[in-house]
């Protein structure tokens, strides 16, 4: 065997690999729905749309924008997640305040129209804004921040089927940039300290 | 006794029954309680809601619970959360159990019942009777109000 023959042997062996492993890790099936991380400090954009017309993430720069992924009849998980964020909400002065805004991002836009995510988000505080898009739209989106999703039919309930989806609040920056993800259940001072990390102006020495 | 007075007499063994939800068990099932039953609040155009509470059982027997049942929503079901590294997968379960002597929490994140296909909005107060089934044959209606979600107050997953 040659040099260069062991060498194409090793590059074959090593993509063999890569590939094992790429459909092992990242594969999503029951047994390891590994989070692919998000990239942090990665600038972003999406066009999705709201009942007032499209969205994009570029309409609120300077705003720290919390970004959450769910859907309307999820019973517990995304109203327990909304309810935190309006409580961290309360938390701030009315000047911080107005510089957040929350964006709930539909993962099941075949039965979440824009009409009935306003009314949903809504509810919660009028900064939370319910926007969704086409299923390719939603899917882009939710790649960027590293969002996992899936439908799932539920045999036998009356349900029809729910969304596995990603709990976690992204904090973006007011410049764009995804900040720092929250845990689903952070309590309202940790979310309302992690908006305000992103409102204040860094220190001098540190530019 | 004139009908009128026939329909009070009915009408208070009625207002008793449901004040006194317990009253509706089978004698001799197993002393299951139920506390802190509460039907969370959603928005008008929710389709769905999730019921909470802890059931208690003193006696001596592991029970489950099999079956709930409310006036305002198409079907009732059981249901959990797994997190599977942050991502939330709700299923549903054929019984919840009730260890002997212990007890099954449902809280948010986890075991709830859940009201599906809501025939109206629910308001901010009322009560809900839910109906649960035991697998001993205990049968409890609990009326829970319907509360606005509450944020966590810990860290939690």
């Amino acid at each position: 065997m040659s040099r260069g023959q062991r060498l194409l042997l090793v590059a074959v062996a090593a993509l063999a690999l890569a590939v094992v492993l790429t459909l092992t890790v990242w594969e999503p099936s029951d047994g390891a729905d590994d989070l692919p991380s998000a990239v942090i400090g990665d600038a972003m954009s999406f066009s999705l749309r709201s009942t007032e017309g499209p969205v994009q993430l570029s309409d609120f720069r300077g705003d720290v924008v919390l970004v959450y992924f769910g859907y309307t009849a999820c019973p517990d998980v995304c109203p327990t997640s909304l309810a935190a964020i309006t409580a961290g909400l309360d938390r701030l002065t009315a000047a911080e305040r107005e510089r957040v805004t929350v964006v709930f991002i539909s993962v099941d836009p075949a039965r979440d129209t824009p009409t009935r995510l306003t009314e949903y988000a809504g509810f919660f505080a009028p900064e939370v804004l319910g926007v969704t898009g086409t299923a390719a739209e939603v899917k882009v989106v939710a790649d960027h921040f590293g969002v996992f999703y899936r439908r799932r039919e539920l045999p036998g309930s009356a349900g029809g089927y729910a969304m596995d989806h990603t709990a976690l609040t992204y904090v973006v920056d007011p410049v764009g940039k995804l900040a720092a993800r929250l845990d689903h259940g952070a309590p309202a001072d940790v979310i309302a300290a992690a908006i305000r990390r992103q409102l204040e102006p860094p220190p001098k020495d540190l530019l | 006794m004139n009908p009128t007075s026939l329909a009070r007499g009915l009408a208070a063994l009625l207002a008793l029954a449901l004040a006194f939800p317990a009253a509706a068990s089978t004698p001799d099932a197993a002393p299951i309680t139920v506390k802190d039953a509460r039907v969370r609040l959603l928005p008008p155009s929710a389709p769905n809601t999730g019921a909470f509470m802890v059931i208690e059982n003193r006696g001596e027997a592991d029970v489950k619970l099999v079956k709930a049942d409310n006036p305002v929503s198409k079907a009732t079901e059981l249901h959990t959360h797994i997190d599977d590294n942050g991502v939330k997968k709700m299923r549903q379960v054929p019984f919840i159990a009730v260890p002997a002597g212990g007890q099954a929490v449902l809280a948010p994140g986890g075991l709830h019942v859940m009201l599906i296909g809501l025939e109206r909005p629910l308001r901010d107060g009322e009560t809900i009777p839910l109906t649960l089934t035991f697998d001993d044959g205990t049968v409890l209606t609990v009326e829970a109000p319907v509360r606005k979600p509450v944020a966590p107050m810990r860290e939690g997953k």
